[in-house]
């Protein structure tokens, strides 16, 4: 699509790389957007806080998709927070229209003002779907040259200190913006007030038309600055005022800052008043959102919710738990069975953010300690350093480029011991099968050069390097235990494809798979294979084992560990 | 006109986002506003997957309020049972017989309830109950891969939706391979036809 459209785009080996190119990109004219979650805004905020400084040239957009009770995610900060500290102006979409609508405001105010604009999404608009109404397509920008200002762009101290200056006006400016923009609105009428803003208006705007009340509601398009004005004069119209925000009080505090400064004594209701009246965690809904308006106007909920939730507990009481498991025939399977036989289950294991996290799950239960983006190198020395056991530290090839380097080197470099398993499954397969350095294809699906985890690892100092196959078990094992004698760190690259990528691939081709099958005369039910590898094809029906036929991708890993060789292709 | 609020709930391959688009596009072209929302966690396949589709003049709200569900489509029984907090007695359900059974049972570290339990489960919540073969009408349609469909098509029998069937017909027709276009179409019938009877 971007080819289509003429756009550059690529996916950076992480999230500060991102930024840094889309603000070299920004700072030589062109407009540049950079999206990444929540938690890459941690990797990217280095970049962040001094690019304030420097300002861009062409519109510089950063788009942050939070995620409020962690979907997919291992915490659920709120990067509003974000824009306050880095003091650049953050605007909030409520769905997918105003996302793609605020996304050009973004970009103009970014460019009026020379700063880079946070856009902050949650996973509700996100992973919502709406009609978008497109515009038309605007025009690519023509002033794109680097501009030589050593003031401006080199962030010596004595430059950065003017800069910071700068920065303090700009904002100010923003800030009566801010003030006269329509992306903050008020809606309604009624003494009732409400303030929100992003995902939460919506379930603001339908509790209301539920509860069938009169009352007037501030929306905020707006994250930073608030438009402080608009804010008094609503406090001043206004008793009760509830303020209903996903996450942290961010809105609140800011609203309860400014009610202070203009002496207005209404009541302001949230997640900082006594009682509370919404939860600093998890995502809001609108039980919650119907629940705490009801409380604050001390009326029943329109739906017994109590009633729901105690019938509703027994139903989940009856369900056996169906939380996201590892593929079937998934590589990474067979990878953490063979980490478990090699180091006998006495390893400690450091693992990583991706698929493989499942593999913390029974029964591989490879995974004691999982962190952030590539934590897991330098996790791993430091639990080698203090603990007699032997250390193992897992990620995947993804997350081997992304932030993994540093502490593999860190790692060769003070001497630390523990075996690193790369599992190298081609993709990027836990967020749709993204291309990374080590596929030598690039988002724009170019080819490029394909660059070895073993070579990498070999550049970092690394002495002993295998590359083992998953689906060859014995060998896998083999190698890990190796690894586990050698003297210093030792890198083992598990690679198989991604199952379910191979599979695509072959159906594409038209090949077809050899699947496996249990040889029931030979099969003891000892369940044995589900035992150790909890593969979702592997299924027991009243007492017998079988393999499912839909599932199986015939990577034969079962047949291996089978102590009664009773699974054989079919 | 009031809002149609719909949950469709099922495990991650099963075609749940797909069927789920297919009921949002068909609204969208008879000129509904709607929105979806889906979570599919971390994995490709295997794990619950439920999305929820909002349709009517003006929707806001990218979840359904709990009791407040007009039906709930399972591709899976049991993902039914984890989805029950939207019904009320006035909610349809329209679900699959066919259990997927997940790793916590085939482990023995969980028990899958019998289809009377579960059935019995949905009766606190609602009587308005509609099993479905989908997995042997899927194959009589031409291929397993389209139990969504013929559970889309049962949806549809119980009147619940606010758009013709021929608009959700185009809109599968848009949205299959064209190699399994025909087999879908068929799914869809004869899950209709089951669920109409």
């Amino acid at each position: 699509m971007a080819r289509e459209a003429g756009i550059y785009m690529e996916y950076s080996t992480n999230e500060m790389v991102a930024l840094e190119v889309a603000a070299g990109a920004s700072m030589s004219g062109a407009r540049a957007i950079c999206s990444m979650k929540m938690v890459g805004l941690n990797v990217a905020s280095d970049v962040l806080m001094t690019l304030a400084y420097t300002g861009v040239r062409g519109g510089l957009v950063v788009i942050s998709a939070d995620d409020p009770d962690c979907f997919s995610s291992q915490n659920e900060q709120d990067n509003r927070y974000y824009s306050l500290l880095a003091n650049v102006p953050c605007l909030e979409p409520s769905n997918p229209q105003e996302a793609k609508d605020m996304l050009l405001s973004a970009l103009r105010l970014s460019e009026d003002f020379e700063l880079p604009v946070m856009l902050r999404l949650v996973t509700r608009v996100s992973h919502a779907r709406k009609p978008v109404v497109f515009g038309p397509v605007g025009t690519k920008s023509q002033d794109t040259k680097f501009l030589r200002d050593v003031k401006r762009f080199v962030m010596v101290p004595s430059n950065a200190r003017p800069r910071h200056l700068v920065l303090l006006e700009k904002m100010d400016r923003v800030k009566k913006i801010a003030e006269e923009s329509s992306l903050n609105a008020v809606l309604g009428e009624g003494s009732l007030g409400v303030v929100t803003s992003g995902v939460s208006f919506n379930y603001c705007m339908e509790a209301l038309n539920l509860l069938d009340l009169k009352a007037s509601v501030l929306k905020l398009g707006f994250a930073n600055p608030l438009p402080t004005k608009l804010i008094t004069s609503f406090l001043k119209e206004h008793d009760p005022v509830i303020v209903v925000e996903e996450l942290e009080p961010f809105l609140e505090l800011h609203i309860r800052s400014i009610a202070q400064g203009a002496a207005v004594h209404h009541r302001i209701l949230g997640k900082l008043s006594d009682p509370s009246y919404l939860p600093r965690n998890g995502e809001l809904s609108m039980r919650l959102v119907l629940s705490a308006i009801c409380k604050v106007l001390a009326r029943p909920t329109p739906v017994d919710f109590q009633d729901i939730e105690d019938r509703s507990r027994m139903a989940e009481g009856l369900s056996p738990p169906r939380p996201p498991v590892l593929c079937p025939g998934c590589p990474h399977m067979a990878s953490f069975h063979a980490i478990k036989v090699a180091t006998g289950g006495k390893a400690v294991c450091a693992t990583d953010i991706g698929c493989y996290a499942l593999g913390a799950q029974p029964p591989l239960s490879v995974g004691d300690v999982m962190l952030c983006m590539g934590a897991s190198a330098g996790i791993s020395s430091g639990i080698s350093k203090v603990v007699e056991d032997p250390v193992v530290g897992v990620v995947g090839d993804s997350t081997f480029f992304h932030a993994s380097i540093p502490g593999l080197i860190n790692a060769v470099y003070n001497k630390h011991k523990f075996v690193y398993v790369v599992l190298d499954n081609c993709t990027t397969a836990m967020t749709n099968f993204q291309p990374h350095p080590g596929t030598g294809v690039t988002g724009l699906g170019e080819l490029s050069k394909r660059i070895l985890i073993e070579d990498v690892a070999k550049g970092c100092g690394v002495d002993f390097v295998m590359v083992t196959d998953p689906y060859d078990l014995k060998y896998t094992i083999s190698t890990i235990k190796e690894a586990l004698e050698y003297k210093g760190p030792a890198v083992v690259i598990s690679r198989h494809k991604c199952a379910i990528l191979e599979s695509q691939e072959r159906r594409a081709k038209g090949k077809k798979t050899v699947l496996f099958e249990i040889d029931e005369e030979k099969c003891t039910e000892c369940t044995a294979c589900i035992k150790l590898l909890g593969c979702p094809a592997l299924v027991v029906s009243q007492g017998n084992v079988s393999i499912d036929s839909i599932l199986c991708v015939g990577c034969g890993v079962c047949a291996q560990v089978c102590p009664y060789v009773a699974i054989r292709e079919s | 006109m009031s809002t149609t609020n719909l949950i469709v709930a099922g495990v991650g391959g099963q075609g749940v986002i797909l069927a789920t688009e297919i009921l949002g596009n068909a609204a969208l072209k008879e000129n509904f506003d709607v929105v979806i929302s889906e979570i599919h966690g971390m994995a490709q396949r295997g794990g619950a997957v439920v999305s929820h589709v909002r349709i009517g003049r003006k929707v806001y709200s990218p979840t359904v309020v709990e009791g407040l569900a007009d039906a709930i489509l399972g591709l899976e029984p049991v993902e039914v049972l984890r989805s029950l907090r939207y019904a009320s007695d006035r909610t349809k359900i329209v679900t699959s017989k066919r259990c997927v059974i997940p790793p916590s049972v085939s482990m023995g570290v969980a028990e899958y309830p019998s289809l009377e339990q579960i059935v019995g489960m949905y009766r606190r919540f609602t009587q308005h109950i509609t099993l479905i073969d989908a997995f042997t009408l899927a194959e009589e349609a031409g291929s397993a891969r389209t139990q969504n469909i013929v559970l889309v098509g049962a949806l549809a029998a119980t009147r619940v939706l606010p758009f013709k069937n021929d608009t959700l017909k185009s809109c599968i027709q848009e949205r299959v391979p064209r190699k399994y276009l025909e087999a879908n179409l068929k799914a869809f019938d004869l899950g209709y036809t089951e669920a109409s009877c």
